[in-house]
C-alpha cells in the first residue's frame, strides 16, 4: 500500500485524535458498566476465586455476561470444560459484531486486527459501527471505544473487590437500562430509512420471540443474521445501499 | 470447591475461546467484499441494536425463565427514543430515560 508523504505524515495525529474520540464517546456507558464490574466482582469472590483471579478474568477474558455466568457455574461445581464450552456459545455473538466491522479494518495492519478484535464488546461495537456508519468513525475510533471499555471493566472489578460485599442495587436506581438507553439513542437515528424499519421490526419479533424460546442469548445472533439478511434482500436493487 | 491451578486453566480457556470469537472474522474479509455480503453486513447494526434493546425493556427473568414484563423501563425506553429521534445525542437519550424511570418509581409503578 501506498501513502503520500503527506498523508503519513498527517497520520499519527489523526490517529489519536480518532483514539480520543471514540474513547470519549463511551464515557456515558461507563455508568452502566462500573456497577456491573463491581457486581461480578462480588459474584466472582463468593464463587471461591481469589481476587487475583476475579481481575484476570475481567482483563483476559473481557465479556461480561459470560463472566457473571462463569462466576456461577464456578459456584455450583460445574466441571471446567462445560465452562469454557459455555462461554463460547455466550461469546458467539462476537462472530457477528466482527463480520459486521470486518469491511471498515481491510485496510488495517494484521497486527492492530489482532489487538482490536481483543476488546470487541456489544457497547464498543455499537457506538464504533455508528461512527461508520455517519462516515466519521476509523479503526483509530473504534479502538478508543474498545480500551474505554477496557479501561473501566479491570477498574470496576478491583473496586467490587476492594468494596467486597457491597453490592449495588442497579435496578433500584435503573442503572441497567443505561445499556439499552444508549442503543436506543444510536439506533433511532438509522430508522428514518424504510428498509432499516422493517430489519428492526424483523430483528424486534425474533429478539423477543427468541429470548423466550431459546437458551441463553442465541436470539442476539439469530435476530443479527437472519433480520440483516432480509433487510439485505429487500434492498437487493438499491445501489445506494452498498457503500 | 474447585483448586487454583483448575479455575486457572478455566480462565485461560475461557479467555483462549473468547478470542476464537471476536478475531477470526475480521481477518476472514480481505480484499473486496462482494455486494451482496455488504449490503447484509450493512443491516446488522440495524438489527444487533434492536437485540440488544428490546429485552432489558420488556423481559423480567424469574427463576431463570425470561418472562413478559411491562414496568417502568418500557415507558423509559420509548422516552428515550422520543429524544433521540428528535435528535437528541446518547447523554440526552440516557437523562432522558432515566428520569423518567426514577419519576415512575417514584409514583409508584
Amino acid at each position: 500500500m501506498i501513502f503520500s508523504e503527506q498523508a503519513v505524515a498527517h497520520q499519527p495525529a489523526s490517529h489519536r485524535r480518532d483514539f480520543r474520540a471514540g474513547f470519549v464517546a463511551m464515557l456515558p456507558l461507563w455508568l452502566g458498566a462500573a456497577p456491573f464490574g463491581v457486581i461480578y466482582a462480588v459474584t466472582a469472590l463468593e464463587a471461591g476465586l481469589t481476587p487475583l483471579q476475579t481481575l484476570a478474568m475481567s482483563l483476559l477474558v473481557f465479556a461480561g455476561a459470560s463472566q457473571f455466568t462463569a462466576a456461577g457455574l464456578f459456584a455450583s461445581g460445574v466441571a471446567p470444560l462445560t465452562i469454557v464450552i459455555t462461554t463460547l456459545i455466550i461469546n458467539l455473538r462476537h462472530v457477528l459484531l466482527a463480520a459486521s466491522l470486518a469491511p471498515y479494518l481491510r485496510r488495517a495492519p494484521a497486527w492492530f486486527k489482532a489487538l482490536l478484535a481483543f476488546q470487541i464488546t456489544d457497547e464498543s461495537y455499537a457506538v464504533g459501527t455508528r461512527a461508520f456508519l455517519d462516515g466519521s468513525g476509523s479503526p483509530a475510533y473504534q479502538f478508543g471505544a474498545n480500551m474505554s471499555m477496557y479501561v473501566i471493566w479491570p477498574i470496576s472489578t478491583a473496586l467490587g473487590i476492594a468494596l467486597g460485599s457491597f453490592l449495588p442495587d442497579t435496578a433500584a436506581y435503573g442503572l441497567d437500562l443505561v445499556f439499552p438507553l444508549t442503543f436506543i439513542a444510536l439506533l433511532v437515528p438509522l430508522l428514518r430509512e424504510r428498509v432499516s424499519v422493517l430489519v428492526a421490526v424483523v430483528a424486534g419479533v425474533l429478539t423477543l420471540g427468541g429470548a423466550l424460546l431459546l437458551p441463553g442469548k442465541w436470539y442476539i445472533l439469530l435476530a443479527g443474521i437472519v433480520a440483516s439478511g432480509v433487510g439485505a434482500w429487500l434492498a437487493r436493487t438499491d445501489e445506494r445501499v452498498t457503500r | 470447591m474447585i483448586n487454583s491451578m483448575t479455575i486457572w486453566l478455566t480462565i485461560i480457556g475461557m479467555a483462549l475461546v473468547t478470542y476464537l470469537t471476536r478475531a477470526p472474522a475480521l481477518f476472514a474479509l480481505r480484499g473486496e467484499v462482494a455486494p451482496w455480503l455488504r449490503r447484509w453486513l450493512s443491516y446488522v447494526p440495524v438489527a444487533v441494536f434492536t437485540a440488544l434493546i428490546l429485552p432489558p425493556l420488556l423481559l423480567q427473568t424469574e427463576h431463570d425463565v425470561p418472562q413478559l414484563a411491562f414496568g417502568p423501563a418500557l415507558p423509559a425506553g420509548i422516552v428515550g427514543a422520543l429524544v433521540a429521534w428528535r435528535g437528541g445525542n446518547v447523554l440526552l437519550t440516557i437523562a432522558a430515560g432515566l428520569v423518567t424511570f426514577w419519576a415512575l418509581r417514584w409514583l409508584g409503578m
